[in-house]
């Protein structure tokens, strides 16, 4: 789920860039008006090297390879210090992995960011059940395809037919991986409930 | 009449190009480019959409095409037009693009002979980071993470 560099038109990843700063920016003032970030900073800091780790061991599956995403355990653990971690965890696969472009990283952070914003309120309309963590991890998974996928469909390429056909394979591949980040993020939130409450939202 | 006849035509058919249905089939050598493409994975991109840009003109497409079933793709480019020819591989949503500098050899001083390749390319990308030099880094990063989070964690913690 990381877009290369070289694949998208400038007509999207100058917008991308331009969304994704202003909404960092936003994001950042939300934090400040929170009061006293460092509180918070410790477990945003372990979470996003949990993130660039986790996003950077690829599984091969036909066409491609899949990896763990975690965005959704972020957006969920993390709230509003989500997006900053998934900014530099991002920015760090790209440099030492070259996973996903520096031109495309605005992009890539909106594909990532959105979901585990939805994955967030999700699991804080569930009132913290164990369903409403697992749905959160499958929804941080499966909004990221999806905006992965539309992303995409927007710039196929001289054959469009053939992108067509290796993006469904890709996204037909990702699908175990929402039931398996369900299962992750449910499971990490409730050991977390069981050993340390103070740490969950 | 037949006897002259006869001969005269064979020989006038044979002088007729458009009706012949013999080929005649010869070879050259060139210098061409072979592109690879793989994911990290050491998975070869077969099938994958290719689309070379000449350093002319960069923003259209001067070839476009598909590897083979190893993740290959061959192209000559076009002598005139020398510089950084650009090559897009993508599959699904994954690829990349790859610069390849096309210059012209140093001039030949005996300057005789015409057989030469006239195309300078290098035999191989640049080479990209180790993989224990990216494992290094990515270890750097980590403990960069960690130690911020214990450093903020301390902070807290420690009596007022």
């Amino acid at each position: 789920m990381h877009l290369p560099d070289g694949l998208l038109p400038p007509s999207l990843w100058i917008p991308g860039w331009g969304i994704s700063g202003l909404w960092l920016g936003l994001n950042l003032r939300q934090i400040q008006h929170r009061g006293d970030p460092g509180r918070d900073l410790p477990r945003a800091s372990l979470l996003t090297a949990v993130f660039f780790l986790a996003g950077s061991v690829q599984v091969p599956v036909p066409p491609a390879s899949v990896h763990l995403l975690l965005n959704g355990l972020l957006g969920v653990l993390l709230g509003p210090w989500a997006l900053p971690a998934i900014t530099v965890g991002l920015l760090l696969q790209a440099i030492t992995f070259g996973h996903g472009g520096l031109t495309s990283l605005g992009v890539n952070i909106l594909i990532m960011g959105i979901p585990a914003l939805l994955a967030g309120w999700l699991y804080r309309l569930s009132r913290g059940s164990w369903l409403g963590a697992f749905m959160a991890g499958a929804v941080g998974v499966g909004g990221a395809v999806l905006l992965f996928w539309g992303t995409v469909l927007l710039s196929l390429g001289d054959n469009p037919e053939a992108e067509r056909q290796a993006l469904l394979l890709l996204v037909l591949a990702h699908s175990p991986l929402m039931l398996i980040e369900g299962g992750i993020t449910a499971g990490v939130i409730g050991f977390l409930r069981r050993v340390k409450p103070q740490l969950l939202p | 009449m037949m006897r002259t006849l006869l001969p005269s035509l064979l020989l006038w058919g044979l002088g007729m190009p458009v009706w012949a249905h013999g080929v005649e089939l010869g070879f050259s050598t060139t210098p061409a480019i072979e592109v690879q493409a793989r994911y990290d994975t050491g998975q070869p991109m077969a099938k994958a959409q290719v689309t070379v840009f000449a350093p002319g003109d960069p923003g259209v497409a001067w070839l476009t095409g598909q590897t083979d079933g190893e993740g290959r793709f061959w192209f000559r480019p076009d002598p005139a037009q020398l510089g950084a020819w650009q090559v897009r591989v993508r599959q699904g949503g994954h690829g990349g693009m790859l610069t390849i500098p096309v210059t012209t050899p140093a001039e030949d001083v005996m300057g005789d002979e015409p057989e030469a390749p006239d195309l300078k390319i290098p035999a191989s990308p640049p080479a990209s980071l180790s993989p224990w030099l990216r494992l290094g880094m990515a270890a750097s990063w980590v403990w960069g993470l960690v130690g911020t989070a214990l450093f903020f964690a301390r902070k807290t913690h420690a009596p007022s």
